[in-house]
């Protein structure tokens, strides 16, 4: 899952620590070169103190990164390039602008003006700093289990998003997975206006021992997830899993249909539901939906075709809203909860 | 296999079907995308080798016009997320070289998901089949055999 942008990172990563080392290796020589001929610098010891420069007529003034007490303050000069050519990295692999430059500016905060020990090491400080950036940027994951464990049943997620996503099967396999980890669900066939969309989703509800609450075709999605409700109150179920139809935000009377499915189920969640090969489309698409009928959290699907890993890094940080699963495959179990620990490892681990 | 299995089944390959057509269209789109690149890579190649710089122009309806690049060393690139920088043309060949090699990994990863499925739908199809046959034969072995007219009586 997203190699392209592993290996991207790991090459910016290389050339942020190169950039560094470049710079303390400088330092050094001209830490040594300065001892033995600006005789009225005194050499300062371990043990002093260190004063900032007054003057840019002093040595120190003059050097781009200068030694006080064998540390290294990094300039921004001389990670200037390095940090341009991260930000094109992440714009190639489709990492949205504000997103790109929210990273940026951390990597910038935390690594310029910052007093390195020399000898400490330059990789340990990019990996770490980048690993920050990222997950500033992650935002912190959203774990269902702990939210359906912690509000009143039945819980109600309704989901939403564009046609031809993997809304339906996502829906399956978190019906799934809820019922593996012990929940009660009950599915609400909610998209009665996709030719073959009950089947499917009475197919998915069989295949996993699911009941399935549905109505003709054609009937009016609010009924059939009111009745979705209704039973899972009277039968003390857990979770209800609200399917509707694939919409673009830019239908009005899908829209307003959509409107009137939240008034009538009141969820608790709304979860939009894209895919990760989307690229910036599917970050536009969350945006939209999530002004025009908002929502709680986003699910991006086919995230193992995926290998640039933009949507996945912007999405949270570009419509406020948390990630919560990644869609890897096609079995039931090919979803994996979104931890953005866990993703910022396998992008700039050593492993 | 009763009638409700076979029922199951055939829902069963239907839905295969209409995943197996999403994933097609992806691949299509991929493939175009892919084609699109080398004939990108092939024009800026041209604009290279040529000396004035002098290309067709389409205008659309199978029109085209003499028009002349002043800058053919200087690309305007999407280079993702709706940004576009300037790249000298060598630079822009090489980003969508890496782009048609990822494009390449994806399709490879879709044409799989699609083999997998195709092997499913083929499963299933057999199964369905054999339904059928099976099905045939009950109904063959509970109808009544016609009477054999014997012409010696």
């Amino acid at each position: 899952m997203f190699g392209g942008l592993r290996e991207r990172l790991q090459a910016a990563r290389a050339r942020i620590g190169n950039s560094i080392q470049t710079a303390v290796v400088t330092s050094q020589e001209q830490g040594r070169t300065s001892a033995s001929s600006v005789s009225q610098n005194p050499v300062l010891t371990e043990d002093q103190v260190p004063s900032p420069p007054v003057s840019s007529t002093t040595f120190a003034g003059k050097v781009k990164s200068f030694v006080i007490d064998r540390e290294l303050i990094i300039n921004e000069k001389e990670i200037t390039d390095a940090l341009f050519e991260l930000e094109i990295t992440l714009l190639e692999s489709d990492v949205a602008l504000p997103v790109t430059d929210a990273i940026i500016d951390n990597v910038k905060r935390h690594l310029i003006g910052k007093h390195r020990k020399i000898g400490q090491s330059v990789d340990a400080l990019v990996v770490g700093t980048l690993k920050e950036a990222l997950l500033d940027v992650l935002g912190n994951g959203f774990n269902l289990t702990d939210y359906i464990k912690t509000h009143e049943h039945p819980v109600k997620i309704l989901f939403t998003g564009v046609n031809g996503t993997g809304k339906t099967t996502t829906i399956a396999k978190i019906g799934f997975l809820l019922k593996n980890q012990g929940f009660s669900v009950v599915i609400g066939a909610g998209d009665t206006y996709r030719a073959g969309a009950m089947e499917q989703i009475d197919i998915h509800a069989e295949r996993i021992g699911i009941k399935i609450i549905q109505h003709q075709q054609g009937a009016d999605p609010s009924a059939v997830l009111f009745d979705a409700i209704q039973y899972a109150s009277s039968h003390k179920i857990d979770v209800v899993l609200a399917d509707t139809a694939g919409r673009f935000h830019t239908k009005a009377n899908l829209m307003n249909q959509l409107e009137k499915i939240r008034r009538v189920m009141k969820p608790d969640l709304i979860v939009y539901v894209d895919e990760a090969v989307a690229g910036n489309d599917a970050i536009v698409r969350a945006f939209e939906f999530e002004k025009t009928v908002g929502a709680d959290a986003v699910i991006l699907t086919k995230a193992d075709m995926d290998s640039r890993g933009g949507t996945a890094i912007s999405i949270a940080h570009t419509i406020g809203k948390p990630l919560m699963f990644l869609g890897t495959g096609q079995e039931y179990d090919d979803i994996i909860p979104f931890s953005p620990t866990q993703i910022v490892e396998e992008l700039l681990g050593d492993s | 296999m009763d009638q409700r299995e076979l029922l199951t089944l055939e829902h069963y390959l239907k839905e295969y079907g209409q995943q197996a057509e999403i994933f097609s269209s992806q691949l299509e789109f991929l493939e175009n995308g892919r084609m699109e690149a080398h004939a990108t890579i092939e024009a800026l190649h041209g604009l290279l080798e040529s000396d004035d710089g002098m290309v067709l122009f389409q205008i659309g309806a199978g029109a085209s016009m003499k028009a002349k690049v002043l800058e053919p060393d200087k690309i305007l690139l999407n280079i993702g997320s709706d940004v576009i920088v300037e790249r000298s043309n060598k630079e822009a060949i090489e980003f969508l070289k890496d782009r048609i090699t990822e494009l390449e990994a994806s399709q490879k990863k879709v044409a799989e998901t699609l083999d997998r499925l195709r092997s499913q739908m083929n499963e299933i199809a057999k199964r369905i089949e054999q339904g059928y046959q099976q099905a045939v034969q009950a109904e063959h072995a509970v109808q009544p055999q016609p009477a054999r007219i014997n012409k010696d009586e």
